[in-house]
């Protein structure tokens, strides 16, 4: 009973001891405090920079007006009057609003067609094209809604125009028996930056802590091949789980104020949504940068090399933003990627924390994410334990081959 | 420099990219990995059937006509019907759904008495693109129900069916997508995404072969074997790289457009071009990084985080008109930039070489930087310093 005290105790020690010695690698090593703390400390800001205008407004678009009388003008004057649309001229034909478009000058092209006043006035329908750049979505999409708007309103001024024509006065004629009414959740003004920098930010919290861990494992990889396979700066006699709970610690500590900053200023300095309750999303953080710190751990094995970090890591960023579902949904993946995704830390931190981020849910409501991050821990603990556990037996071996 | 000398340098390079896998793992398994995952992930081009749910307070024959023609909605995909607005909410935290249809109680008797009740639909915009599908499919309908009442008043009004149809929509504006009519996603992201990827491995590759020299003191040989020539050393190390990436950049084009068929409006043979300058605009980006900053950290860290940054600032999918300005030119200075410009002017819009030719330029000028600082180089290869 004594010994097993003894044992705990002493096991309690390497790990503070491991600990100690982590952090002062961390502290002398400038590469990894660049990882470790400038990264997460300015990107989040770069990003939120580079997306904060928002919305997509005042795209020129030229307008070619085959009509030429005050219908198709006011027509123009409404697509001027929506914010997306700003006019970008008249062109005397498709063929040089064509050019213009090639040019750059102009994103899309309005034709209203020779008879449009005339078939208003006849009570026929008639259709105007538009024609879109496609060289982006989000432009495509700002024009959709605007012309949309302007279908509308136009539709129903010249109803009201013809009803008072042929002297119908209907209850129904002037507006829609039914209103609508859209409201949108988390994201209420719909912004770009508001909807992609609170994934992003957890994004930055992982993989610049995985570039940290695999930039320091390099580090020490190196300094055991100079030593015929003994880390002089590995805490002699440690337990591999010891080192490996200790090095988590350690990571998981620093990352703490930084979790703060990224999750709570930012959004907050931004504007950004931020409904949660920061009891919930720092709760709901916690394993997941503990499952990181293991995750960063585990790939250790495969890093030989200080800078090798660079290569193996960075790349992943783009892999990751995908599986993490924040462009492109997880409810259209396949199973393969489904399954990979559930596999990654960040995966289920940026699905809880935009959750409670901009949805304003709960710890309670996102119990499935916090349970995966847990488990990911003690799958990644046990990985990056057995890895530890083997350079432990090699740094045996070679002390063995020196008696 | 003679070509026996050369021919040694190459082989030389070739033994070093040999020996680490790491090279061959970033200069080919990423970059054609990375294509896979985005034409797997994204092959339906939209992700569409948002899972969705319907809240019906009426239970009337108008509501359930409305809730019927709603699981008929493309985009979308009701997978729920709810008994109230809190739990609707509920299933929106949880993330089970990315958006509701509201269908107020006495729907149909205030419809028809004229009392103009007011149906609404919330989509969950913090994530954009299902969120945005959810929105589009809920307008579509909303529209829909209220327009076949306003048809029905009409024509019980005594005005034809013909001239109803008209009064209801007396304008359209036809929505024409040039190149893209579908409005496929994949389209924009994986050209855009897998040249970006190319882009970065390129600069890593580039960055770390040239410092390995200095990292293990044998950049004094590297450049005695050139009879002291930077230029013909560092092309001596970078062409077998340039030739792999050429290989690797020109199957990834054949893949998308000859084998996943996306949209090739103009010419392989300007497409082919445009990716054999890119990959030597890519390296005499990093080159420029790693003459100017001879140290490996920090010329591997400046080009992760533009290369990173790349996929943001490039305006893949957030145009550069609507950055901040300083921003903005930020977007001019990486070589993806100027491909993805490419690709769209000839792949997707199929437009003459003419209106692209600035941005061959500026990928040319990318390729021709490098010489003004390989001098700093040479003096850091003659005395190699590593800083860890």
């Amino acid at each position: 009973m004594n010994s097993l005290t003894r044992n705990i105790g002493n096991w309690f020690s390497y790990a503070a001891k491991v600990w100690r010695r982590e952090f002062y690698l961390v502290t002398h090593d400038a590469g990894a405090l660049i990882f470790f703390v400038l990264l997460p400390l300015f990107y989040p800001v770069v990003y939120t920079v580079i997306y904060n205008p928002e919305v997509v407004r005042d795209l020129p678009v030229a307008v070619v007006d085959n009509s030429r009388t005050a219908e198709s003008r006011e027509l123009v004057r409404m697509l001027d009057a929506t914010p997306a649309i700003k006019l970008g001229g008249y062109a005397a034909d498709m063929e040089e609003a064509r050019t213009r478009m090639a040019e750059k000058d102009v994103f899309g092209v309005v034709e209203i067609p020779e008879d449009y006043a005339r078939k208003i006035g006849r009570g026929e329908q008639v259709v105007v094209n538009f024609y879109s750049d496609m060289s982006l979505l989000l432009r495509y999409r700002s024009f959709v809604s605007a012309l949309t708007d302007v279908q509308l309103a136009t539709g129903a001024q010249i109803r009201q125009e013809l009803m008072n024509q042929t002297g119908l006065s209907l209850a129904a004629s002037s507006g829609s028996p039914i209103n609508n009414e859209a409201y949108f959740l988390g994201d209420t003004e719909q912004g770009f930056a508001s909807f992609i920098i609170p994934g992003i930010v957890v994004l930055i919290l992982q993989q610049s802590m995985l570039l940290g861990i695999t930039l320091l494992g390099g580090t020490a990889s190196e300094r055991r091949r100079k030593n015929r396979g003994v880390d002089p700066m590995a805490i002699p006699g440690a337990p591999a789980s010891a080192t490996v709970i200790g090095k988590a610690m350690c990571y998981t500590v620093i990352y703490l104020p930084l979790a703060i900053y990224i999750l709570h200023f930012i959004p907050e300095w931004f504007n950004l949504p931020h409904e949660g309750s920061a009891v919930d999303y720092l709760l709901f953080i916690f394993p997941m940068l503990l499952a990181s710190s293991f995750l960063g751990l585990t790939l250790c094995r495969f890093v030989k090399e200080r800078e090798m970090a660079f290569l193996l890591i960075v790349f992943t960023s783009v892999l990751l933003l995908f599986l993490s579902g924040l462009t492109w949904p997880r409810y259209a993946m396949s199973d393969l990627w489904h399954w990979v995704g559930d596999c990654i830390p960040v995966v289920w931190g940026v699905e809880g924390f935009i959750r409670i981020n901009s949805n304003g849910a709960s710890l309670a409501e996102n119990a499935t994410a916090f349970y995966w991050l847990w488990g990911l821990s003690a799958v990644y603990f046990v990985l990056a334990w057995i890895y530890f556990r083997s350079l432990k037996r090699k740094a045996r071996g070679v002390g063995n081959l020196n008696q | 420099m003679a070509l026996t000398q050369f021919k040694r340098l190459l082989i030389r390079s070739v033994r070093q990219l040999c020996e680490r896998k790491a090279y061959l793992f970033c200069m080919i398994v990423v970059p054609v990995g990375m294509a896979f995952f985005f034409l797997s992930l994204l092959g339906e081009g939209l992700p569409l059937d948002v899972p969705t749910a319907v809240v019906d307070l009426d239970n009337s024959t108008l509501s359930r006509n409305i809730t019927r023609n709603l699981s008929t909605v493309e985009t979308i995909d009701i997978s729920m019907k709810l008994s109230s607005f809190d739990e609707a909410m509920q299933k929106v935290r949880g993330g089970e759904i990315f958006g509701f249809f509201y269908i107020p109680a006495d729907l149909q008797k205030d419809a028809l008495a004229g009392n103009t009740p007011t149906i609404s639909y919330y989509s969950n915009m913090t994530y954009f693109v299902p969120g945005t599908l959810a929105y589009k499919g809920f307008k579509t309908m909303a529209v829909t129900a209220s327009g076949a009442i306003v048809q029905g008043k009409l024509v019980d009004a005594g005005i034809g069916q013909s001239t109803a149809d008209v009064l209801l929509q007396p304008v359209v504006i036809d929505i024409n997508g040039i190149g893209n009519p579908w409005m496929n996603y994949s389209y924009y992201l994986t050209p855009s995404f897998v040249s970006g990827v190319l882009e970065l491995m390129i600069f890593l590759v580039t960055i770390f072969s040239i410092c390995m020299e200095m990292k293990s003191g044998t950049s004094p040989e590297w450049l005695r074997m050139s009879n002291g020539s930077i230029v013909g050393a560092v092309m001596g190390k970078l062409l077998p790289q340039t030739i792999v990436f050429w290989i690797v950049g020109l199957f990834l084009n054949v893949l998308l457009f000859k084998f996943y068929h996306f949209p090739m409006n103009g010419s392989w043979l300007w497409m082919s071009v445009a990716m054999i300058i890119y990959v030597m605009a890519c390296q005499g980006f990093a080159l420029l990084v790693v003459s100017v900053v001879p140290n490996m950290r920090l010329a591997l860290s400046i080009c992760s985080l533009t290369g990173i940054l790349a996929f943001s600032v490039a305006a893949f999918s957030y145009p550069v008109q609507s950055m901040y300005g300083a921003v903005g030119i930020f977007s001019y200075i990486l070589p993806v930039r100027y491909y993805f410009l490419i690709y769209i002017d000839q792949a997707l819009n199929g437009l003459d070489v003419y209106y692209s030719r600035y941005y061959f330029v500026a990928l040319l000028v990318f390729v021709a930087l490098p010489f003004v600082a390989l001098r700093n180089l040479r003096r850091h290869a003659l005395n190699p310093v590593y800083i860890p």
